[in-house]
């Protein structure tokens, strides 16, 4: 064998996404931690979204009408923590296992690893996300309904505030992916996570108006507006919450592809 | 083919690999030896694209690894055979890896077969035996049927069995034409399956040479000289400018003077001669003799993993 007829043909650039994408789906689908992630995700929301609409049914006499939407975000706590643990596992197993220099031993190009599992872990949590928030929204506003304080799907603004409320599961866990590539270790990864989306709230508490000028910029206050039936008036408008939201894992990637490349594996 | 080109690795003030220069051909197994420590797994890190060199380069079939495309189809590697995910199946495994590079399943079927996995292809990870993950690793190292294949301490902690497995299918290997390079820290490993020898202490070259010659060029190769006018002898042989170093039961190890030489010497002087008996080295004191001085962490007294049985 020389050097020369070793060399393979070009393989075009859509074709290496493909099979990039497929190793890491097929890697995804493969552990059972992913399934757990996704019971959790789905039936935490169900259960909540439902407990909280049937004490919002009863709310204390004098009291201002509760936002019907509020069960729908509320009920995502867990789901929210369960896909942003598995967003982190995505590199620290690897990193963890060592499992991580077969990988890129086959895919030398960094960024393609950490593109194609954010694709596919994005891809997950987007569909069960927006999956989990209609359906909540639909067991929330039958309960709230016996007691006419639901909302129609047809009323504007509000299918947009239930996708809104899909769109954090996939939020959370991008950030995951992120902060998993940066800080290497499962149980640092998690701590990153955890404090990156409800440290941040602590702002919130502050006196006004250092409160709502600093807390618009967290995840938390970002979604809360993009979720609520009658956003805020000292927040961002839901279009900027909107870009807040995204941002955070938008950050948090782009510095994983920075660090990802700079590192030895 | 594998180019390493005066190769630097630091990390912050440890420097692992210094200076580093050598070339595998195919076609042989070559051997990746060292003490402990001595920059192998940095080396083969460095030439997979996993550690960035601080200067020098490594290059494989002419190209850096990290410009190669598919690379699995060019080269084969496993470096640490226990670097799986647990909950993950061995079929699962090499299908995801597989799919990284563009191959599909019936090669991984393939390599289950090869490697004897095929019984336990569905069985999570977390239950296998090293034994059962070194192959898992090299069926993952064959998946692309690379030109080139690098194996890092393959046999650590295998059975005798899994061991004999092992050489017979580096040597099938190389007998195919390909590259295979082969770390070790134990020489005895080696003699039994390298061809070529790739030395190295404190990440530095110390012999790039065959096997036979390591063994010819090492200062152990001498002659017993047993007399009963030894002391005499010893004299005339010291004359000559040989080395004659006594032995506990009066006999003499002679060096720098071979057999015939030392017979015709003791001839001339009318010296009875009771023995004479030329000392070829093991490859295991040749090699220690080599890395002696590169050891970085000598223990006051050998421990058994340093002096394997030989």
């Amino acid at each position: 064998m020389t050097a020369t007829d070793t060399r393979p043909a070009p393989v075009p650039l859509p074709v290496r996404a493909r099979d990039v994408l497929a190793s890491e789906w097929t890697k995804l689908l493969s552990v059972r931690s992913t399934y757990w992630t996704l019971l959790i995700a789905v039936v935490t929301p169900l259960g909540t979204s439902a407990l909280v609409a049937a004490a919002f049914a009863h709310p204390p006499k004098g009291g201002a009408p509760p936002d019907p939407l509020l069960p729908g975000f509320i009920s995502l706590e867990y789901a929210v923590l369960a896909v942003g643990v598995m967003g982190v596992l995505a590199f620290t197993t690897e990193y963890s296992t060592g499992l991580i220099r077969t990988t890129f031993a086959a895919v030398p190009r960094r960024r393609a690893v950490l593109a194609a599992k954010a694709a596919v872990i994005g891809a997950l949590t987007l569909v069960t996300g927006e999956l989990v928030a209609f359906a909540s929204f639909a067991l929330a506003q039958a309960v709230l309904s016996g007691q006419h304080l639901g909302v129609s799907l047809s009323r504007p603004g509000v299918p947009g505030a239930v996708l809104a409320d899909g769109l954090i599961l996939f939020v959370v866990a991008m950030t995951g992916v992120g902060l998993g590539a940066i800080v290497r270790h499962t149980a640092g990864g998690i701590a990153a996570l955890v404090g990156l989306l409800i440290v941040p709230t602590i702002l919130v508490a502050l006196p006004a108006p250092w409160g709502g000028w600093l807390g618009r910029f967290t995840v938390i206050e970002a979604a809360r507006q993009l979720t609520a039936l009658h956003p805020a008036t000292n927040l961002f408008a839901p279009a900027w919450s909107l870009l807040v939201l995204l941002a955070w894992p938008a950050v948090v990637l782009l510095a994983a592809a920075v660090a990802i490349t700079r590192r030895d594996a | 083919m594998i180019e390493v080109d005066r190769l630097v690795k630091r990390f912050g003030p440890v420097t692992a690999v210094d200076g580093l220069t050598f070339t595998v051909r195919p076609g042989h197994v070559t051997g990746f030896l060292g003490p402990n420590g001595a920059g192998k797994t940095t080396t083969m890190r460095v030439i997979l694209g996993l550690d960035a060199p601080t200067s020098g380069t490594a290059r494989v079939n002419g190209q850096g690894y990290r410009e190669l495309v598919r690379p699995l189809r060019q080269v084969g590697a496993l470096l640490d055979a226990t670097a799986l995910h647990p909950g993950r199946t061995a079929e699962a495994h090499l299908v995801s890896v597989a799919r990284s590079n563009g191959i599909g399943r019936p090669r991984v079927a393939e390599m289950l077969q090869l490697t004897g996995l095929e019984p336990v292809a569905n069985r999570r990870l977390r239950g296998f035996s090293l034994g059962m993950k070194q192959r898992l690793g090299i069926a993952a190292a064959l998946l692309g049927d690379p030109p080139i294949l690098m194996f890092d301490e393959p046999v650590n902690g295998l059975d005798t069995e899994g061991i004999a497995w092992i050489r017979q299918f580096m040597r099938a290997l190389a007998a195919e034409g390909r590259t295979v390079l082969v770390s070790s820290h134990l020489m005895s490993e080696m003699a039994q399956t390298a061809d070529r020898l790739i030395v190295i202490g404190r990440g530095r070259l110390i012999a790039d040479t065959t096997t036979a010659q390591l063994i010819e060029s090492s200062t152990r190769k001498n002659v017993l000289v047993r007399s009963p006018r030894a002391a005499e002898l010893a004299g005339l042989i010291t004359a000559r400018g040989a080395t004659v170093t006594p032995e506990d039961d009066g006999a003499l190890a002679v060096t720098g003077l071979d057999a015939p030489a030392i017979g015709d010497l003791a001839a001339e002087h009318g010296i009875a001669v009771h023995a004479l008996i030329p000392r070829t080295p093991s490859l295991e004191d040749a090699y220690l003799d080599l890395t002696g001085e590169s050891t970085d962490f000598r223990a006051a007294s050998p421990s058994p993993e340093e002096v394997p049985a030989r």
